[in-house]
């Protein structure tokens, strides 16, 4: 047993490489040569973890991957503990359907982040992810519970049909977000086009937009500005099509 | 032992088992977390008569609170788990819910006995509630007048909680009395893990288990440390003695209460003071008892 399991890519990739089971509750049951051998595929071809990346370590939940990692997709994803820490960029779905633990990406995340597998009705259940850079279209799409957080910006369609579970973003948010959202929260605190179909119902300050960003300070170490505490919010709900559950907190002094 | 003249008396404090748990309550500043507080620990000296007994702990810095506001931190001790829930449930949805700004969290994270004050509370917000969960921690915001009300699901109890540690300062006037019990009031206001339930943290009148006179009497006056009953009744008291006062202590632990004791007794032992002596049943019924030469220690 290791304090914890680091994947170093070996070279860069040439094509995109999906990855299945690369989560911190897998790794905990597993041993090093075990890691090497699941499976991967390098677009059609069959392949194994260990042809890309030297493995260190076995038998812990923590696990830790080197290199840039942005053409590798699924990362964590169906993660139902443990944790995924990522130096660089991760690819498309990282976290997808992600049940638990914290999958923590220090560049940016590709599509998809926390999304749900394709067909699926519910995406992420549980856990946290927290990106430092930017992510792409679709982030927490059908999130049914746990917590996103993007550092930089998202793209379009963010928390779309989300169930619930918060999406945070600090810098700008993309087109149509949160679109068919039955009672997931967007936190917005970079900028964001509120859709016709959410409709202003008060400015406030949310106890808990205060206690979570709180959190994301000190567990995480994020720079949230004291302005972000101590600021006003306006209260969105929506979205229209759906059961109007869903909101949108944006923070009023946002590009200021 | 004597310290600075004061006669410590070879004696112990007899004191019970307790279920504790202990209330952030944050707000947008001091002022009010404080209004929430004193509302909540209203009518909570004793459970002889109150069901719990509660008090602030102590003032808590944004730094301090999960929501990096003012906050204050509260104990309240009641005699079993299921007491402590709806002690809690009453006194949150009476007194923190109700107050402007406030938001309320459990400040014993981690302890594995846990009652749900929050789920109950929840419902006040007629399914408009929503919940969220942070840290691996369920939070419910309920919509109110001016806002929401943000309370955490679940509060750890604190099942080796302690009620009852207590020492008495006998006193040759009721001004020098008192004046100890101000002292020593004031040396331990603050300290984690303990309170003092009682108003100022003073008892005037210390009590026994039932009554000479009254059958149906649960607890009646301490007749042996009333000075006006010297020499009417079994007294505990010599000439010379004219005024004495309590104080009452509970903790989160044995530790906490003891040094608090001591701290308490030390600032105590001043002029006009003849003797600080302590309240037990004889051993019987307390399994936790405070000797006060033990806990005074090397302090004379």
């Amino acid at each position: 047993m290791s304090d914890t399991v680091t994947l170093s890519l070996r070279g860069s990739l040439d094509g995109i490489l999906e990855v299945e089971g690369v989560t911190g509750d897998r790794f905990a049951a597993l041993g090093e040569r075990e890691i090497a051998t699941l499976p991967a595929w390098m677009g059609s071809r069959a392949a194994k973890l260990g042809d890309f990346f030297d493995v260190r370590g076995e038998r812990s939940g923590s696990v830790r991957i080197e290199g840039d990692v942005s053409r590798m997709h699924r990362l964590a994803a169906g993660m139902t503990g443990g944790r995924v820490h990522v130096i660089g960029n991760a690819g498309d779905e990282a976290g997808l359907a992600m049940a638990g633990g914290v999958l923590l990406i220090e560049g940016n995340a590709g599509d998809r982040l926390g999304a749900a597998s394709a067909g699926a009705s519910k995406g992420m259940t549980g856990g946290e992810i927290i990106v430092l850079g930017s992510a792409g279209a679709e982030a927490a799409a059908r999130t049914r519970r746990g917590l996103v957080v993007v550092a930089g910006a998202v793209g379009d369609d963010a928390a779309r049909a989300m169930v619930a579970g918060t999406l945070v973003v600090f810098g700008r948010t993309g087109a149509r977000p949160g679109r068919g959202s039955k009672r997931g929260s967007i936190v917005a605190l970079g900028g964001i086009d509120v859709p016709e179909t959410y409709w202003l119902a008060c400015t406030y300050q949310p106890p808990y937009a205060r206690l979570l960003l709180t959190y994301l300070r000190r567990h995480y170490g994020m720079k949230i500005d004291d302005r972000m505490l101590d600021g006003q919010y306006r209260r969105h709900c929506g979205d229209a099509g759906s059961p109007g559950r869903g909101e949108i907190l944006e923070w009023v002094d946002a590009g200021r | 032992m004597k310290i600075r003249g004061v006669l410590i008396e070879d004696t112990f404090a007899e004191a019970f088992g307790m279920r504790a748990a202990r209330i952030v309550v944050t707000a947008v500043n001091q002022r009010w977390a404080r209004a929430a507080a004193e509302k909540f620990t209203g009518f909570a000296t004793s459970v002889i008569a109150c069901k719990c007994e509660a008090a602030v702990e102590r003032e808590l810095s944004p730094d301090e609170t999960p929501d990096s506001r003012p906050g204050i931190a509260v104990l309240l001790f009641a005699m079993d788990t299921e007491g402590l829930g709806k002690r809690l449930i009453e006194r949150i949805g009476q007194t923190v819910l109700t107050c402007p700004t406030t938001s309320c969290f459990d400040g014993l994270p981690g302890l594995p006995d846990r009652v749900t004050p929050g789920r109950a509370l929840r419902v006040f917000g007629d399914r408009f509630q929503s919940s969220k969960v942070v840290g691996g921690e369920r939070y419910w915001r309920i919509p109110v007048m001016d806002g929401e009300f943000l309370v955490q699901e679940s509060f750890g109890v604190q099942k080796k909680g302690i009620g009852g540690g207590n020492f008495l300062i006998l006193a040759e006037d009721a001004a020098s009395g008192l004046a100890a019990a101000e002292a020593a009031v004031a040396a331990v206001q603050g300290t984690p893990g303990v309170i003092l339930p009682f108003p100022g943290g003073v008892v005037r009148s210390g009590s026994k288990v039932g009554a000479r006179g009254y059958a149906n009497m649960i607890a009646s006056t301490n007749d042996a440390f009333c000075p006006t009953l010297r020499l009417t009744t079994d007294s505990a008291l010599s000439e010379g003695v004219n005024s004495v006062l309590e104080l009452v202590f509970d903790g989160l632990s044995a530790d906490a209460i003891s040094s608090a004791m001591r701290t308490a007794i030390l600032a105590a032992c001043r002029p006009g003071v003849r003797a600080i002596s302590a309240g037990n049943y004889g051993g019987g019924l307390g399994p936790y008892h405070f000797h006060l030469h033990k806990i005074m220690d090397g302090a004379s």
